[in-house]
């Protein structure tokens, strides 16, 4: 069976610097809907109106998707410990997040 | 019987980023007349009156700056050339029009017709022409990324056009939820690529259901393993960034973003999947693009049957309000398995509406609380129930194929 090549972008396709599209402008706004609705301790300290580039926008992007997932686990672990028969939160460790912590 | 149906256990839908079925398939109709592609009399006029040819001069990187406009407003005037009376048909000759409205250059205007050569693409081309490829694939809506997303999500946008966060509104639910929570239970997944890509699906799922989601990486392992769920919705890479594996280019071939990045993407994909026998011979995969973000297309989208939502003429941009009766401009689809045999070309319209409808029939047989668009929509997998009509069956051969292409990735 003869193998098809598959060209990979050229070196000059990735530039971290490129201004955000309107469709990424949008995932931020959304995300930023998101994360309003986040307790406190789980929110980044981004401005996002300051954010220019791709590699900006991916950093907000990255810190809110990862901040939705721990505090729906830390939720799922406070469950589980009622659960058990615990107290609620004073019994969990919860995984929060420094706010503005750069990755 | 169907065998290829009564094998498929998985269904797949890759779905990228803004590009025409003429952009990125046209240039197939030189080699399979079938194929509803593009001619060199296919045209638009530009601003000045004269006609401006659609070209096989795409780029993949560099060329569509900015980023055409396919907010509904454009779209409309895209469609129907800048008509706005009650009596206008829909022509496809605003496209060049549209493009000169965001940068004021007649020059530049032109390369909205432009297209791609075959083999520019040898990925989307290749699986075109041996499985199974859509002449009349369609986005949703006449506009932009996400209300057309919430199609294949929802089977409806309820009653968005634009790009603003929207809520669920009882009793349409997700295809995701749907089959999660049928008895007896099925699985689905949406694997964004990764944290820094995240999902276009942040408002609804992501935020209330972060549990119906993984990784690009955790999809290759989920395929290696055999554990991929009954349906996975895949999103590419939405930008640039670094990870700590390296560099990740966008793979989403929005404008301006490489389009190679994509087509090795959608090679990458398959490839896993074909890698595993077993997988590969129970799974159907769905390459299919959002919308086509503005780039020229010379189908005119058929309309429909109203949705149950209307759009008011003050969030369409026309003056007119919209009752989600008209499909968006056409999008390439191929639809891909070991059952199909090589070189299908199917002429039935679909939309993403069709993609709810499809993995609904399929593993749950039917769910009353379904959007008038998902409802009418047509299925591109029949479900698995006898008779099956074999001029409906896209998985119809009687034998699995060996002769099913490979990709060096």
């Amino acid at each position: 069976m003869t193998i098809i090549p598959v060209p990979r972008p050229s070196k000059k396709a990735m530039n971290p610097n490129r201004p955000v599209s309107a469709l990424l402008l949008t995932q931020i706004q959304h995300l930023q809907h998101t994360e309003r609705r986040l307790p406190l301790r789980y929110r980044t300290a981004i401005y996002t109106h300051a954010i220019r580039t791709e590699a900006e926008a991916a950093r907000y992007i990255r810190e809110v998707t990862e901040a939705i997932h721990q505090a729906h686990a830390d939720a799922a672990a406070e469950r589980a410990n009622r659960g058990r028969g615990g107290q609620g939160r004073s019994k969990v460790k919860t995984k929060s997040r420094k706010h503005g912590k750069k990755k | 019987m169907s065998l290829g149906l009564q094998n498929l256990k998985h269904i797949v839908v890759l779905m990228l980023e803004n590009r025409s079925f003429d952009h990125m398939l046209g240039s197939l109709k030189a080699v399979d007349p079938r194929i509803d592609g593009i001619t060199d009399q296919m045209s638009n006029p530009d601003t000045t009156g004269a006609s401006v040819k659609a070209q096989p001069l795409a780029e993949f990187q560099g060329q569509l700056n900015p980023d055409p406009d396919h907010h509904f407003q454009a779209v409309d005037l895209q469609i129907f050339g800048g008509g706005t009376s009650a009596a206008r048909v829909p022509t496809m000759q605003g496209f060049v029009k549209s493009y000169f409205n965001q940068r004021r250059d007649v020059g530049h205007s032109k390369k909205i017709m432009y297209y791609f050569k075959k083999d520019d693409l040898p990925v989307l081309t290749t699986l075109a022409l041996e499985f199974a490829v859509f002449n009349r694939w369609f986005a949703s809506i006449p506009g932009p990324t996400i209300c057309n997303r919430a199609f294949a999500h929802y089977g409806t946008s309820f009653g968005r056009v634009d790009m603003n966060p929207f809520d669920i509104i009882e009793p349409f639910k997700s295809i995701y939820t749907r089959l999660v929570k049928a008895t007896p239970k099925h699985t689905a997944k949406v694997y964004y690529y990764d944290t820094s890509s995240s999902t276009m699906e942040v408002v609804n799922l992501l935020q209330n259901q972060p549990e119906l989601f993984g990784t690009y990486k955790q999809f290759l392992g989920d395929c290696d393993k055999g554990l991929l769920p009954d349906y996975s919705f895949v999103e590419p890479n939405y930008n640039d960034h670094e990870a700590d594996d390296g560099e990740q280019v966008a793979s989403d071939q929005h404008p301006d973003h490489d389009v190679q990045a994509g087509e090795y993407l959608i090679a990458e994909v398959y490839m896993r999947i074909k890698r595993n026998p077993k997988l590969w011979a129970s799974t159907a995969l769905l390459v299919v693009y959002d919308e086509h973000g503005g780039i020229y297309d010379h189908v005119v989208p058929p309309t429909c049957p109203p949705d149950k939502f209307t759009a008011a003429a003050n969030s369409t941009g026309t003056g007119m309000e919209f009752k989600f009766d008209r499909l968006g401009v056409r999008v390439p689809a191929v639809l891909i398995s070991p059952w199909i045999p090589k070189n299908t070309v199917v002429d039935r319209v679909f939309d993403h509406a069709s993609i709810p409808a499809t993995v609904t029939k399929f593993f749950l047989g039917d769910d009353a609380a379904r959007s008038p668009r998902e409802t009418n929509a047509d299925v591109f997998v029949e479900p698995n129930v006898e008779p099956v009509d074999p001029q409906r069956n896209l998985l119809s051969l009687n034998t699995l194929r060996t002769d099913c292409p490979e990709f060096g990735v």
